[in-house]
Protein backbone atom coordinates (compact mmCIF):
# COMPACT_ATOMS: atom_id res chain seq x y z
CA UNK A 1 0.00 0.00 0.00
CA UNK A 2 1.06 3.22 -0.68
CA UNK A 3 1.08 5.72 1.93
CA UNK A 4 2.82 8.48 0.52
CA UNK A 5 -0.84 9.96 -0.75
CA UNK A 6 -1.70 10.94 2.52
CA UNK A 7 1.74 12.18 3.79
CA UNK A 8 1.02 15.69 5.09
CA UNK A 9 2.89 18.83 5.67
CA UNK A 10 6.52 17.63 6.20
CA UNK A 11 9.03 19.65 7.94
CA UNK A 12 10.78 21.30 5.58
CA UNK A 13 14.14 19.88 6.54
CA UNK A 14 15.49 17.54 8.84
CA UNK A 15 14.63 13.68 10.05
CA UNK A 16 11.83 12.35 7.81
CA UNK A 17 10.05 9.26 8.46
CA UNK A 18 8.43 6.87 6.21
CA UNK A 19 7.11 3.02 8.14
CA UNK A 20 6.83 0.41 5.49
CA UNK A 21 5.39 -2.40 7.85
CA UNK A 22 4.41 -2.32 11.18
CA UNK A 23 2.73 -5.06 13.45
CA UNK A 24 2.42 -5.63 17.32
CA UNK A 25 5.95 -7.27 17.44
CA UNK A 26 7.72 -5.15 14.67
CA UNK A 27 8.32 -2.16 12.73
CA UNK A 28 10.09 -1.37 9.26
CA UNK A 29 10.75 2.17 8.30
CA UNK A 30 13.23 4.46 6.57
CA UNK A 31 14.61 7.10 7.98
CA UNK A 32 16.27 10.17 5.80
CA UNK A 33 17.12 13.14 6.07
CA UNK A 34 19.45 12.59 8.41
CA UNK A 35 23.63 11.86 8.77
CA UNK A 36 24.96 8.63 9.74
CA UNK A 37 25.67 9.37 12.84
CA UNK A 38 22.47 10.66 13.97
CA UNK A 39 20.79 7.71 12.70
CA UNK A 40 23.56 5.09 14.08
CA UNK A 41 22.83 6.58 17.45
CA UNK A 42 19.58 5.92 17.18
CA UNK A 43 20.00 2.53 16.80
CA UNK A 44 22.46 1.63 19.30
CA UNK A 45 20.22 3.53 22.06
CA UNK A 46 17.52 1.03 21.26
CA UNK A 47 19.81 -1.95 21.89
CA UNK A 48 21.40 -0.89 24.95
CA UNK A 49 19.57 2.20 26.73
CA UNK A 50 16.23 1.78 26.83
CA UNK A 51 14.86 0.11 30.08
CA UNK A 52 12.86 -2.82 30.63
CA UNK A 53 12.63 -5.11 33.61
CA UNK A 54 14.15 -8.71 33.95
CA UNK A 55 14.74 -11.37 36.34
CA UNK A 56 17.48 -10.80 38.44
CA UNK A 57 18.18 -12.43 41.34
CA UNK A 58 16.20 -16.19 41.80
CA UNK A 59 16.02 -18.18 45.40
CA UNK A 60 15.12 -21.82 45.07
CA UNK A 61 14.06 -23.63 47.38
CA UNK A 62 13.51 -26.78 45.22
CA UNK A 63 15.29 -28.00 42.55
CA UNK A 64 15.34 -31.73 41.71
CA UNK A 65 15.29 -31.06 38.33
CA UNK A 66 18.11 -32.63 36.08
CA UNK A 67 19.21 -28.64 35.43
CA UNK A 68 21.43 -27.08 37.64
CA UNK A 69 20.05 -24.00 39.72
CA UNK A 70 22.52 -21.70 37.61
CA UNK A 71 21.28 -23.10 34.05
CA UNK A 72 17.26 -22.33 35.38
CA UNK A 73 18.33 -18.95 36.76
CA UNK A 74 19.83 -17.95 33.46
CA UNK A 75 17.06 -19.35 31.27
CA UNK A 76 14.73 -17.21 33.76
CA UNK A 77 16.63 -13.90 33.40
CA UNK A 78 15.85 -14.50 29.79
CA UNK A 79 12.23 -14.37 29.69
CA UNK A 80 10.57 -11.35 28.61
CA UNK A 81 8.69 -9.57 31.48
CA UNK A 82 6.19 -6.69 30.16
CA UNK A 83 7.82 -3.30 30.87
CA UNK A 84 5.21 -0.90 29.18
CA UNK A 85 4.56 0.66 32.09
CA UNK A 86 7.72 1.20 34.23
CA UNK A 87 8.06 4.80 34.14
CA UNK A 88 7.17 5.43 37.66
CA UNK A 89 9.33 2.31 38.61
CA UNK A 90 12.75 3.33 39.96
CA UNK A 91 15.94 1.17 39.26
CA UNK A 92 16.72 -1.02 42.26
CA UNK A 93 19.61 0.56 42.80
CA UNK A 94 18.25 4.33 43.21
CA UNK A 95 15.20 3.44 45.32
CA UNK A 96 14.95 4.76 48.95
CA UNK A 97 14.91 1.42 50.56
CA UNK A 98 18.08 0.41 49.68
CA UNK A 99 17.53 -3.21 48.65
CA UNK A 100 13.82 -4.59 46.85
CA UNK A 101 10.88 -3.03 48.08
CA UNK A 102 7.26 -3.25 46.35
CA UNK A 103 8.40 -0.18 44.38
CA UNK A 104 11.34 -0.93 42.74
CA UNK A 105 10.63 -5.38 42.44
CA UNK A 106 8.97 -7.63 41.05
CA UNK A 107 8.14 -10.67 42.41
CA UNK A 108 7.66 -14.23 40.53
CA UNK A 109 7.35 -17.44 42.45
CA UNK A 110 7.07 -20.85 40.79
CA UNK A 111 6.42 -24.17 42.32
CA UNK A 112 5.64 -27.17 40.00
CA UNK A 113 6.29 -31.23 40.99
CA UNK A 114 5.69 -33.63 39.25
CA UNK A 115 3.21 -36.60 40.07
CA UNK A 116 2.50 -38.43 36.92
CA UNK A 117 4.18 -40.93 34.87
CA UNK A 118 3.92 -38.14 31.94
CA UNK A 119 7.15 -35.36 31.27
CA UNK A 120 6.04 -31.79 33.01
CA UNK A 121 6.69 -29.29 31.36
CA UNK A 122 7.47 -25.88 32.71
CA UNK A 123 6.42 -22.50 31.09
CA UNK A 124 6.74 -19.07 31.93
CA UNK A 125 2.73 -19.46 31.89
CA UNK A 126 3.23 -21.08 35.14
CA UNK A 127 4.52 -18.29 37.38
CA UNK A 128 2.28 -16.23 39.32
CA UNK A 129 3.22 -12.90 39.43
CA UNK A 130 3.52 -11.03 43.20
CA UNK A 131 0.00 -8.22 43.47
CA UNK A 132 2.45 -5.51 45.30
CA UNK A 133 4.07 -3.96 42.33
CA UNK A 134 4.46 -0.33 40.74
CA UNK A 135 1.33 -1.50 38.56
CA UNK A 136 -1.03 -4.59 37.44
CA UNK A 137 1.29 -4.92 34.07
CA UNK A 138 4.75 -4.33 34.85
CA UNK A 139 6.35 -8.28 34.91
CA UNK A 140 3.96 -10.41 33.93
CA UNK A 141 5.52 -12.48 31.45
CA UNK A 142 5.10 -11.82 28.02
CA UNK A 143 3.06 -14.84 26.16
CA UNK A 144 2.67 -14.69 22.39
CA UNK A 145 2.31 -18.62 21.67
CA UNK A 146 -1.06 -19.64 20.36
CA UNK A 147 -1.83 -22.16 23.04
CA UNK A 148 -0.57 -19.42 25.96
CA UNK A 149 2.30 -21.27 28.18
CA UNK A 150 5.12 -18.89 27.14
CA UNK A 151 8.48 -19.82 26.76
CA UNK A 152 9.32 -23.11 28.45
CA UNK A 153 11.75 -23.38 31.39
CA UNK A 154 12.58 -26.97 32.02
CA UNK A 155 10.76 -30.18 32.07
CA UNK A 156 10.37 -32.67 35.32
CA UNK A 157 9.93 -36.13 35.39
CA UNK A 158 8.05 -38.23 38.00
CA UNK A 159 8.89 -36.99 40.99
CA UNK A 160 11.10 -33.88 40.14
CA UNK A 161 10.47 -30.64 41.60
CA UNK A 162 10.95 -27.11 41.08
CA UNK A 163 9.94 -24.14 43.90
CA UNK A 164 11.43 -20.44 43.08
CA UNK A 165 11.22 -17.19 43.54
CA UNK A 166 12.41 -14.49 41.23
CA UNK A 167 12.97 -11.02 41.52
CA UNK A 168 12.36 -8.82 38.47
CA UNK A 169 14.30 -5.01 38.12
CA UNK A 170 14.58 -2.51 35.96
CA UNK A 171 17.68 -2.59 34.30
CA UNK A 172 19.28 -1.84 31.24
CA UNK A 173 21.46 -3.45 28.46
CA UNK A 174 24.78 -1.87 29.19
CA UNK A 175 24.55 -4.02 32.11
CA UNK A 176 23.15 -7.32 30.85
CA UNK A 177 21.32 -8.13 27.59
CA UNK A 178 18.46 -9.73 29.02
CA UNK A 179 17.22 -6.09 29.92
CA UNK A 180 16.97 -5.79 25.57
CA UNK A 181 13.96 -4.36 24.34
CA UNK A 182 14.61 -5.27 20.93
CA UNK A 183 15.67 -9.00 19.66
CA UNK A 184 16.86 -7.85 16.58
CA UNK A 185 17.39 -4.49 14.50
CA UNK A 186 18.05 -4.13 10.79
CA UNK A 187 19.92 -1.10 10.06
CA UNK A 188 21.13 -0.21 6.48
CA UNK A 189 22.06 2.24 4.19
CA UNK A 190 22.92 2.19 0.47
CA UNK A 191 21.75 -0.76 -0.84
CA UNK A 192 23.67 -0.45 -4.52
CA UNK A 193 27.29 0.42 -2.78
CA UNK A 194 27.32 3.43 -4.43
CA UNK A 195 29.50 4.91 -1.62
CA UNK A 196 31.70 2.29 -1.71
CA UNK A 197 31.53 1.32 2.08
CA UNK A 198 31.44 -2.13 1.51
CA UNK A 199 34.44 -4.12 -0.79
CA UNK A 200 32.47 -6.86 -1.79
CA UNK A 201 34.23 -10.69 -2.02
CA UNK A 202 33.84 -12.08 -5.49
CA UNK A 203 34.62 -14.93 -7.85
CA UNK A 204 34.15 -13.19 -10.92
CA UNK A 205 31.88 -10.70 -10.60
CA UNK A 206 30.40 -8.89 -7.06
CA UNK A 207 27.16 -7.44 -9.00
CA UNK A 208 26.27 -10.89 -9.84
CA UNK A 209 27.01 -12.92 -6.98
CA UNK A 210 25.61 -10.63 -4.28
CA UNK A 211 21.85 -10.47 -4.01
CA UNK A 212 20.31 -7.26 -3.56
CA UNK A 213 18.87 -6.39 -0.28
CA UNK A 214 15.16 -5.47 -0.79
CA UNK A 215 15.82 -1.72 -0.27
CA UNK A 216 17.42 -1.92 -4.09
CA UNK A 217 14.03 -1.02 -5.71
CA UNK A 218 13.56 1.72 -3.31
CA UNK A 219 17.04 3.87 -4.69
CA UNK A 220 18.49 4.49 -7.84
CA UNK A 221 20.67 1.87 -9.69
CA UNK A 222 24.18 3.20 -10.19
CA UNK A 223 24.31 4.41 -13.95
CA UNK A 224 26.93 2.56 -16.42
CA UNK A 225 30.33 4.53 -16.00
CA UNK A 226 28.93 6.62 -13.77
CA UNK A 227 32.29 8.46 -11.87
CA UNK A 228 32.31 7.69 -8.33
CA UNK A 229 31.13 11.35 -6.31
CA UNK A 230 34.29 11.56 -3.42
CA UNK A 231 31.83 14.23 -1.63
CA UNK A 232 28.57 11.57 -1.27
CA UNK A 233 27.09 10.66 1.98
CA UNK A 234 24.66 7.82 2.84
CA UNK A 235 21.19 10.00 3.92
CA UNK A 236 18.48 7.25 3.83
CA UNK A 237 18.51 4.41 6.48
CA UNK A 238 16.20 1.20 6.71
CA UNK A 239 15.61 0.12 10.20
CA UNK A 240 14.25 -3.35 11.00
CA UNK A 241 13.36 -3.01 15.03
CA UNK A 242 11.96 -6.16 16.38
CA UNK A 243 10.63 -6.27 19.29
CA UNK A 244 11.50 -8.65 22.00
CA UNK A 245 7.81 -8.43 23.41
CA UNK A 246 8.48 -6.33 26.56
CA UNK A 247 7.89 -2.96 24.88
CA UNK A 248 6.18 -2.35 21.83
CA UNK A 249 7.69 -1.55 18.72
CA UNK A 250 7.30 1.87 18.52
CA UNK A 251 7.86 2.71 22.21
CA UNK A 252 11.43 1.23 21.67
CA UNK A 253 11.89 3.95 19.23
CA UNK A 254 10.67 6.75 21.51
CA UNK A 255 11.72 5.95 24.44
CA UNK A 256 15.02 5.63 22.82
CA UNK A 257 14.69 9.57 21.57
CA UNK A 258 14.32 10.72 24.78
CA UNK A 259 17.03 8.87 26.29
CA UNK A 260 19.30 10.64 23.96
CA UNK A 261 17.52 13.99 24.54
CA UNK A 262 18.07 13.70 28.22
CA UNK A 263 21.68 12.74 27.63
CA UNK A 264 22.41 15.49 25.51
CA UNK A 265 20.19 17.81 27.73
CA UNK A 266 23.03 16.46 30.58
CA UNK A 267 25.57 18.04 29.04
CA UNK A 268 24.05 21.47 29.00
CA UNK A 269 23.33 21.33 32.56
CA UNK A 270 26.93 19.86 32.69
CA UNK A 271 28.74 22.60 30.54
CA UNK A 272 26.78 24.94 33.02
CA UNK A 273 24.05 26.26 31.31
CA UNK A 274 20.81 25.70 32.28
CA UNK A 275 18.89 23.35 30.02
CA UNK A 276 14.68 23.40 31.50
CA UNK A 277 14.74 19.78 30.36
CA UNK A 278 16.50 18.70 33.36
CA UNK A 279 16.42 20.30 36.54
CA UNK A 280 15.65 17.25 38.25
CA UNK A 281 18.75 14.88 36.17
CA UNK A 282 21.82 16.41 38.23
CA UNK A 283 23.67 14.01 40.06
CA UNK A 284 24.93 10.64 39.83
CA UNK A 285 21.69 8.39 39.06
CA UNK A 286 21.28 5.30 36.66
CA UNK A 287 20.09 6.39 32.83
CA UNK A 288 16.50 5.95 32.66
CA UNK A 289 15.75 6.29 36.46
CA UNK A 290 13.87 9.34 35.81
CA UNK A 291 13.13 9.18 32.57
CA UNK A 292 10.01 9.06 30.13
CA UNK A 293 7.42 11.39 31.82
CA UNK A 294 8.54 13.13 28.41
CA UNK A 295 7.13 10.50 26.31
CA UNK A 296 4.08 9.51 27.81
CA UNK A 297 2.68 12.80 29.47
CA UNK A 298 4.57 15.29 28.17
CA UNK A 299 4.59 17.01 31.80
CA UNK A 300 7.26 19.36 32.03
CA UNK A 301 9.44 18.75 28.78
CA UNK A 302 9.06 21.51 26.99
CA UNK A 303 11.78 21.64 25.30
CA UNK A 304 13.11 25.26 24.65
CA UNK A 305 15.11 23.79 21.10
CA UNK A 306 12.39 22.09 18.78
CA UNK A 307 9.67 24.03 18.43
CA UNK A 308 7.49 23.27 21.36
CA UNK A 309 8.96 20.17 22.46
CA UNK A 310 7.85 16.44 21.94
CA UNK A 311 4.21 16.28 21.60
CA UNK A 312 3.91 12.92 21.40
CA UNK A 313 0.56 10.61 20.87
CA UNK A 314 1.79 8.44 23.36
CA UNK A 315 0.03 7.44 26.31
CA UNK A 316 -3.02 10.02 26.01
CA UNK A 317 -5.46 9.43 23.61
CA UNK A 318 -5.58 12.75 21.72
CA UNK A 319 -2.87 13.00 18.98
CA UNK A 320 -2.26 16.03 17.02
CA UNK A 321 -4.25 14.39 14.36
CA UNK A 322 -7.60 14.47 16.24
CA UNK A 323 -8.57 11.45 18.30
CA UNK A 324 -8.45 8.12 17.18
CA UNK A 325 -11.82 6.59 17.05
CA UNK A 326 -9.64 3.23 17.23
CA UNK A 327 -10.06 2.06 21.01
CA UNK A 328 -8.29 5.49 22.46
CA UNK A 329 -5.80 2.62 23.93
CA UNK A 330 -2.49 4.77 22.75
CA UNK A 331 -0.61 1.18 24.96
CA UNK A 332 -0.15 -1.14 22.07
CA UNK A 333 -3.20 -0.05 20.52
CA UNK A 334 -2.48 -2.36 17.83
CA UNK A 335 -6.00 -3.76 16.34
CA UNK B 1 36.23 -11.82 41.42
CA UNK B 2 37.99 -8.85 40.83
CA UNK B 3 35.77 -7.57 37.86
CA UNK B 4 34.49 -3.72 38.48
CA UNK B 5 30.41 -3.66 38.43
CA UNK B 6 29.07 -3.84 35.03
CA UNK B 7 26.84 -0.76 36.04
CA UNK B 8 29.95 1.08 36.29
CA UNK B 9 29.81 1.25 32.33
CA UNK B 10 27.04 3.80 32.74
CA UNK B 11 26.88 5.25 36.45
CA UNK B 12 28.76 8.07 37.48
CA UNK B 13 30.31 7.44 40.53
CA UNK B 14 30.36 10.02 43.67
CA UNK B 15 32.43 12.98 42.97
CA UNK B 16 32.41 12.14 39.12
CA UNK B 17 31.34 15.11 36.73
CA UNK B 18 29.32 14.31 33.58
CA UNK B 19 31.68 16.37 31.72
CA UNK B 20 35.04 18.12 31.95
CA UNK B 21 36.16 20.91 30.20
CA UNK B 22 40.10 21.43 29.96
CA UNK B 23 41.51 24.56 27.54
CA UNK B 24 44.09 22.75 25.47
CA UNK B 25 47.39 24.83 25.16
CA UNK B 26 48.62 23.75 22.55
CA UNK B 27 45.94 25.08 20.02
CA UNK B 28 44.55 28.47 19.33
CA UNK B 29 40.60 28.67 20.34
CA UNK B 30 40.57 24.60 21.56
CA UNK B 31 39.61 22.57 24.29
CA UNK B 32 39.18 18.91 25.17
CA UNK B 33 36.08 17.89 26.50
CA UNK B 34 36.15 14.43 28.67
CA UNK B 35 32.66 12.66 28.82
CA UNK B 36 32.41 10.03 32.05
CA UNK B 37 30.28 6.88 31.53
CA UNK B 38 29.40 7.59 27.98
CA UNK B 39 30.36 5.97 24.37
CA UNK B 40 30.72 6.10 21.05
CA UNK B 41 26.57 6.73 21.35
CA UNK B 42 27.18 10.06 22.54
CA UNK B 43 30.62 10.91 21.05
CA UNK B 44 30.15 9.68 17.41
CA UNK B 45 27.21 11.68 17.46
CA UNK B 46 28.36 14.67 18.81
CA UNK B 47 31.91 14.73 16.85
CA UNK B 48 30.00 14.52 13.32
CA UNK B 49 27.68 17.54 13.81
CA UNK B 50 30.47 19.69 15.48
CA UNK B 51 32.63 19.17 12.37
CA UNK B 52 29.32 20.21 10.44
CA UNK B 53 28.37 22.98 12.89
CA UNK B 54 29.48 26.86 11.75
CA UNK B 55 32.78 28.53 13.55
CA UNK B 56 34.40 24.84 14.16
CA UNK B 57 37.67 24.72 12.52
CA UNK B 58 38.29 21.02 13.86
CA UNK B 59 37.10 18.41 16.12
CA UNK B 60 37.61 14.42 17.18
CA UNK B 61 37.14 12.31 19.38
CA UNK B 62 38.31 8.54 20.90
CA UNK B 63 37.44 6.38 23.29
CA UNK B 64 40.55 5.31 24.70
CA UNK B 65 39.47 1.81 25.75
CA UNK B 66 36.71 -0.61 24.97
CA UNK B 67 36.21 -1.59 28.52
CA UNK B 68 37.13 2.40 29.68
CA UNK B 69 33.66 4.20 29.56
CA UNK B 70 34.81 8.00 29.08
CA UNK B 71 35.01 10.18 25.88
CA UNK B 72 37.24 12.44 24.85
CA UNK B 73 36.29 15.30 22.11
CA UNK B 74 39.00 17.70 21.32
CA UNK B 75 37.39 20.94 19.43
CA UNK B 76 38.70 24.29 17.57
CA UNK B 77 36.67 27.35 17.16
CA UNK B 78 37.78 29.82 14.88
CA UNK B 79 37.71 32.42 17.90
CA UNK B 80 34.17 33.63 17.01
CA UNK B 81 32.37 30.81 19.55
CA UNK B 82 34.19 29.36 22.37
CA UNK B 83 34.25 25.36 22.12
CA UNK B 84 32.04 25.14 24.85
CA UNK B 85 29.60 27.30 22.97
CA UNK B 86 29.31 25.74 19.65
CA UNK B 87 29.30 22.17 21.82
CA UNK B 88 26.34 23.47 23.54
CA UNK B 89 24.82 24.98 20.26
CA UNK B 90 25.20 21.42 18.59
CA UNK B 91 23.68 19.57 21.84
CA UNK B 92 20.43 22.15 21.56
CA UNK B 93 20.03 21.59 17.84
CA UNK B 94 20.67 17.41 18.17
CA UNK B 95 17.57 17.69 20.92
CA UNK B 96 15.75 19.52 18.29
CA UNK B 97 16.65 17.21 15.46
CA UNK B 98 15.63 14.20 17.56
CA UNK B 99 12.31 15.89 19.00
CA UNK B 100 11.27 16.29 15.10
CA UNK B 101 12.08 12.61 14.61
CA UNK B 102 9.99 11.64 17.42
CA UNK B 103 7.01 13.52 16.44
CA UNK B 104 7.36 12.51 12.77
CA UNK B 105 7.68 9.14 13.93
CA UNK B 106 4.48 9.56 16.47
CA UNK B 107 2.60 10.64 13.41
CA UNK B 108 3.05 8.26 10.60
CA UNK B 109 2.93 5.64 12.99
CA UNK B 110 -0.61 6.86 14.04
CA UNK B 111 -1.51 6.75 10.35
CA UNK B 112 -0.31 3.19 9.69
CA UNK B 113 -2.77 2.40 12.91
CA UNK B 114 -5.96 4.12 11.68
CA UNK B 115 -5.21 2.76 8.09
CA UNK B 116 -4.63 -1.02 9.48
CA UNK B 117 -7.82 -1.03 11.96
CA UNK B 118 -9.60 1.20 8.74
CA UNK B 119 -8.70 -2.26 6.54
CA UNK B 120 -9.73 -4.20 9.43
CA UNK B 121 -13.22 -2.48 9.96
CA UNK B 122 -13.81 -2.90 6.13
CA UNK B 123 -12.94 -6.69 6.66
CA UNK B 124 -15.30 -7.22 9.37
CA UNK B 125 -17.95 -5.87 7.10
CA UNK B 126 -18.43 -2.41 8.99
ZN1 LIG C 1 12.89 -0.28 46.35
Amino acid sequence: MDYDAMDMDTEALGPAVKISEADSTHVNFELSNVDLSFANSLRRIIQAEVPTVAIDLVEFMANTSVLADEFIAHRLGLIPLDSRNIKDMPMARDCDCGGHCDKCTVILTLHAKCLGDEIMNVHASDFSVSSARPNQTVGNPIITDPEGLGPLICKLRKGQELHIECMAKKGIAKEHAKWMPTSAVGFEYDPHNKLHHLDLWYETDAEAEWPKSKYADWEDPPQEGEPFDYDAVPNRFYFEVESAGNIDPDAIIQLGISELQQKLAKLITGLGEKSNIDDQYDGPQSPGAMDDGAMYQNDGYQTAYGNGGAQSAWGGGATAYGTTPYGNSGQGGWS
Amino acid sequence: MNAPDRFELFMLGDNEKKITEKIYAGMSNTSDFILLKEDHTLANLLAEHLKQAPHVLMCGYKLAHPNVPEVFIRIQTDGTITPKEALIEVCKQLIGAYAQLQREFTREYELRKMVSAGNQDQANGF
